[in-house]
Formats: structure tokens, C-alpha cells, sequence
């Protein structure tokens, strides 16, 4: 009979009306997001030994990073003098945290990243240090 | 006798039931088509050479980007290359979190074709009860490996991430919860009489046709042909799974929305299976050296994704980035039939025909 399946489609649509709602107020709440979830990442420059690794396993290139000879001529090794992470690139695939020996660098909650223009996107040192919210508390399996 | 002239239509790049930038120069006559010409490459992003300078590792996250509703298969297939050159045996518990996340992806995949499908054909409500289920299925992976879409959670010898505690036990429940919630799915679509006019006997072709254009997936098994990379050629642990290979007889688009709905009956099916057998510890990643390395030759593998077949073939000259990499990108090959289908078809029956050969852009561009 033409118009029964249509009635039976309705009848699932009203029994659903009164399911619970599935959709989050993302703007005015904050989007409830699991620990390993890959965010903006975070810098530790004192835990940074310059090995390189981050910016070599980098799939897209978008870290770049110089040391400098250690202050106290005693200690040997370098510490970190620039580190710039490019977020018009940078695709959050994890891989520099997964490489970084010391934990160096390691991923937040954080993802709102628009800005008003595309310099913006380039992220210093500082900015990185900064980012100190909602940091992933396990790092590695 | 009205005279008409014939004229050339633009659908897309920018249409959205094109689900993505694809282009179709369209000659028509009055409303029928008389030949439809595919313009491709607007996505095109150059992975198979972008990963002749990445280590394979670095390659991973590239893959994430072809088929980007169904990552995980793809992560797996380019791992499953690398692992058969090298001659790497994967640890069973890693295997089972393999194949609950590719099953998971293939289920969410074919709900995203299904939403937007119906979505296509003028019902809007289907795809927000779809996007409902589907959102769970993200929400699990991206628990599991920390990301929505591009999940980047498989690598060379296993996976990244162990399951969280209590994950098992979400995918365990999400089983009997979809299976009622695809009861309400054939309540609401499969007998509606607006959407079987729509479908049957639209975009209909043979067995033959299907494997000479080299269909695979969905595509051809709607034709009848019993054909799917898990049962034929298992891979992983796949063979150790009680399921069945849907087909249909018909090859129209009717049959494929059959098809789809059924895989995800039989990917439930696994889905419960690999939960109960799940190992209870285990390692999750083999030993492989830090920078790997393929030994020089060549292979080529081949997966079920839920599109069709994915295959990679890399040949390695035995440095840490391949010499050549080359996917078999299912969506690419199930596209090439559409002008044979299109042609004598009307206008009305475009979005139709294309919906139903299910393709991802990001994929048949590469």
C-alpha cells in the first residue's frame, strides 16, 4: 500500500523525539575531550636537549629549531634558543611527542586555533611555554 | 515537436552532493544526459610522491588524508606493506585492537555513506540519526587514539596506543545498541515508497561490467559476485571470525544500499567476536628497529576497506624512505563506471547514481 512506509518512517521519528539530546552547546560549554586527544602542543624548554628529533620526524617540516652552547661552561650539551612550530602546517599527527626523548614536548586539549591573519600562526617558543592548559597527563603507551 | 539543442552542464567542483571537489561536464539534451565526462585532481595532493622523501612512519599520517572517513584501513594497509617486506609478526593483541578499530571505521563509514546518501536523495532525517550513531564510533576512537578522523594510530609492528580501560566494554555495548538502532534504520528508509522509486533499478549494470570496470566492494558485490579480501585472502586475523559475505543480485543502486546496510549487520559480527576474544595483556608493538628500513624489492598488498579493495605497492631499494609507493585507491576505480552509467539516464538521476558508487574525493584524487 503506497504511504505505509512513509507512515512507519514517522512513526520511528516520533519515537525519537523524546530520546536525550546527542549534541553538545560547544561554544558557550567546552567540548568534552579524552586525555589523548591531539591539541595544540605544549614546550618545556628546560627539559629540551636539542637532539633534532621532533624536527626530523616531522612529516610536513613545520618545526624549526636552534640551540645554543650551555651557559655553565661545566655542563656539557646545548640548550634551546628558538623553537617555532608553523600551524599553518603542522597537522597534529603526534609524532614529534612520540619521538621527543626527554618529553620535551608533548600535546594539549587545546585546539582553537583561527586567527585574523597567517603570521599569527606562527607559534615562538614563548607562545609554546605558555600553552599550559589541559596538558595530556599520559604521554607515551 | 519542440527542437532542443544540446548543451553542456558543469556539475560541481563546488556541489555538495559530490561529497568533495569533483567535477562532472555533463552533455545533455533536454533532461537527458547524453555523455558525462569526470573531471578530477581538484584534491590532489601528491602522496605517492610526497612519500618517496618520508620515512615510513612519517607516511602514516599522509594516508590518515586519502580516505578520510575510514583512516583506519588505511593506516593499516601501508603498515601491512611495510610488515610483509620486513617479515614482522604482529602481536595478537595489537591485531585485535587492529581490527576493532578498522570494523569500528568501516561501520561509521558506511553510516556517513547512508546519512548523506538518503541526504542526497532529499530526506534530511536519516542523516542525523546516522551522524548520531556515527558520532559514538568517533567519540570511542578518538579515545583510543586521539584523534577524530585522521587517527595516525597504527605503526609499523602494532599500534600506538593500548585500549584505555573500559574501552572494550564501550565497544562491547555500542554491538546490540546498533543492531536496534539499524531495525529503526529499515523502519525509517528501506520501505519508504518515495526512496525505493528512487533506487530500484536506477544505476543498474552486470556482473561483467562490474569486472571489467574493476569494481570491487560494495560496488560488485551488489552484482552478485562473493568477493571480499577477508574471507578470500584473509589478512590479519581475519580468518578466525564467523561472518558472511553479503551480496545481492540486482546491481542497482537498490542493491547497494542492501549491501551496505547488511556489512555493517556482519561488521557487528566481528565487532562482538574480536571483543570476546580479546586477549586480556599482551605486548601491543612488535620489536622493530627505530628507523625502519625495508629490505630492497617490492610487494604489494591488499585490503578490504569499506569501499573496496586498497591496495599499496612499494618498492624499496632498501633505504628508510620507499623508492616508489603506490596505492590502489578503490573509490579512483569504482568512479571510472559512472559515465557508462550516466549516459541515457535524466538529470534527476544523476545524484542518484552517483551517491550510490559511494566515493571519498580525497581518495580518487590521492
Amino acid at each position: 500500500m503506497l504511504g505505509f512506509g512513509l507512515a512507519k518512517g514517522l512513526k520511528y521519528t516520533l519515537k525519537n523525539l523524546t530520546k536525550e539530546k546527542p549534541t553538545y552547546e560547544y561554544p558557550n560549554e567546552p567540548l568534552p575531550l579524552p586525555d589523548r586527544f591531539r591539541g595544540i602542543q605544549k614546550f618545556y624548554p628546560e627539559k629540551c636537549i636539542v637532539c633534532n628529533q621532533c624536527a626530523n620526524i616531522c612529516p610536513t617540516d613545520c618545526i624549526q629549531l636552534t640551540g645554543k652552547k650551555h651557559p655553565d661552561p661545566n655542563k656539557k650539551g646545548k640548550i634551546i634558543d628558538t623553537y617555532d612550530i608553523n600551524f599553518e602546517i603542522c597537522i597534529l599527527c603526534d609524532l614529534c611527542t612520540e619521538v621527543c626523548p626527554t618529553e620535551a614536548i608533548i600535546m594539549s586539549n587545546n585546539f582553537e586555533l583561527a586567527e585574523y591573519s597567517r603570521d599569527e600562526l606562527f607559534k615562538n617558543l614563548e607562545w609554546l611555554d605558555e600553552n599550559d592548559e589541559n596538558i595530556r597527563k599520559v604521554n607515551k603507551a | 515537436m519542440l527542437r532542443t539543442e544540446e548543451m553542456l552542464l558543469n556539475v560541481g567542483p563546488q556541489h555538495p552532493s559530490t561529497h568533495g571537489v569533483f567535477r562532472l561536464v555533463l552533455k545533455i539534451d533536454g533532461e537527458t544526459i547524453v555523455e558525462a565526462k569526470p573531471v578530477i585532481g581538484y584534491l590532489h595532493r601528491g602522496t605517492e610522491k610526497l612519500a618517496e622523501d618520508l620515512q615510513y612512519t612519517q607516511i602514516i599520517p599522509y594516508t590518515d588524508r586519502m580516505d578520510y572517513v575510514s583512516a583506519m584501513t588505511n593506516n593499516y594497509v601501508i603498515c601491512h606493506a611495510v610488515e610483509t617486506m620486513m617479515d614482522i609478526k604482529v602481536p595478537e593483541r595489537a591485531e585485535y585492537l587492529r581490527v576493532i578499530a578498522m570494523e569500528l571505521g568501516r561501520v561509521a563509514s558506511h553510516l556517513v555513506w547512508f546519512g548523506t546518501y538518503l541526504l542526497d536523495l532529499g530526506a534530511t532525517s536519516p542523516l542525523l540519526y546516522a551522524f548520531r550513531e556515527r558520532e559514538m564510533i568517533i567519540n570511542m576512537l578518538n579515545e583510543l587514539s586521539g584523534a577524530r578522523l585522521t587517527f595516525n594510530y597504527m605503526r609499523v609492528g602494532g599500534v600506538k596506543w593500548d585500549a584505555p580501560e573500559g574501552w572494550i566494554d564501550k565497544v562491547r555495548e555500542f554491538v546490540p545498541y546498533m543492531h536496534e538502532q539499524l531495525k529503526g534504520y529499515h523502519m525509517l528508509v528501506t520501505g519508504n515508497e518515495i526512496f525505493m522509486n528512487r533506487v530500484k533499478g536506477i544505476g543498474t549494470y552486470t556482473k561483467e561490467d562490474a569486472l571489467n570496470y574493476s569494481l570491487s566492494g560494495a560496488n560488485l558485490r551488489c552484482t552478485g559476485v562473493k568477493w571480499d579480501l577477508r574471507k578470500n585472502e584473509p589478512y590479519s586475523i581475519y580468518d578466525r571470525f564467523d561472518f558472511d559475505v553479503v551480496t545481492r543480485e540486482t546491481g542497482d543502486a537498490w542493491a547497494r544500499y542492501h549491501v551496505r546496510l547488511d556489512e555493517i549487520e556482519e561488521s557487528l559480527k566481528i565487532l562482538e567476536q574480536a571483543c570476546e576474544q580479546f586477549p586480556a595483556e599482551g605486548e601491543i608493538l612488535a620489536k622493530v628497529p627505530k628507523i625502519i628500513k625495508a629490505p630492497k624489492g617490492e610487494a604489494f598488498v591488499r585490503i578490504e576497506s569499506p569501499r573496496g579493495e586498497i591496495g599499496c605497492y612499494i618498492a624499496s631499494d632498501g633505504k628508510k624512505e620507499p623508492y616508489r609507493l603506490k596505492f590502489r585507491r578503490p573509490s579512483f576505480y569504482n568512479l571510472q563506471i559512472l559515465p557508462k552509467l550516466l549516459e541515457g539516464e535524466t538529470i534527476a538521476n544523476l545524484i542518484s547514481i552517483l551517491g550510490a558508487v559511494d566515493i571519498i574525493l580525497g581518495e580518487v584524487d590521492g
